[in-house]
């Protein structure tokens, strides 16, 4: 993410904090945009408005997961470093691997992934449960 | 406001998490906003969001 880009998603932000102000407020960047770089956009608009900060979720592409190994290994090395959630999604459309498999792929940059499944409703509420106001009683 | 953040590739379901999420709020009586990168736009144009009320703002470039 660009200097520009990151200026522009921050005046985004305090935009939508001032102008509506809502409890939450999702965002979801290009798929070549990094963890760390949300980080620092976060922290830029703390400058200026008050807000909390996470969860910031990853999702990994467990059926694409090998190509997107190959392919990009770093830009999928770059959004599950730091995140709070990791998952791997659409886990019903695997076939030529294991999610065991993906997780032992990626254990040396990241513990604890998460399956996550549109069709297995238990696994999206475990997700859900990642947000503070969502897992309160 | 709470920010929460859902990258990944495309395709991967970031927006059909964050719509899970938005009426997730909704049940709770809670209210969204979403900032969604251009190429995600037409995602979020649909009665669902339109019938919450939840403001989209497209960030260009990102």
């Amino acid at each position: 993410m660009g200097c520009s880009l990151a200026t522009s998603l921050v005046d985004l932000i305090k935009k939508i904090k001032r102008s509506h102000d809502p409890e939450f407020l999702f965002i979801e960047p290009s798929e070549m945009v990094v963890t760390q770089e949300l980080q620092d956009v976060a922290a830029m608009g703390h400058r200026d408005v008050r807000y909390q900060v996470g969860p910031l979720i990853t999702l990994v592409d467990a059926p694409r997961f090998p190509f997107m190994w190959a392919e990009r290994q770093q830009l999928i090395i770059g959004q599950i470093s730091g995140a709070d959630a990791v998952a791997l999604s659409r886990t019903d459309k695997l076939e030529d691997s294991s999610p065991e498999e993906i997780r032992n792929v990626l254990r040396p940059y990241r513990n604890g992934i998460d399956l996550l499944s549109v069709h297995d409703s238990d696994s999206l509420e475990q997700m859900l449960m990642n947000v503070p106001e969502f897992s309160a009683p | 406001m709470r920010l929460i953040c859902v990258s990944g590739i495309k395709g991967s379901g970031k927006t059909t998490l964050i719509k899970a999420m938005v009426r997730k709020a909704a049940a709770l009586d809670k209210s969204s906003a979403v900032i969604v990168n251009e190429s995600g736009k037409e995602s979020y144009e649909d009665a669902f969001i339109d019938d919450l009320k939840v403001p989209v703002q497209y960030l260009r470039g990102g």
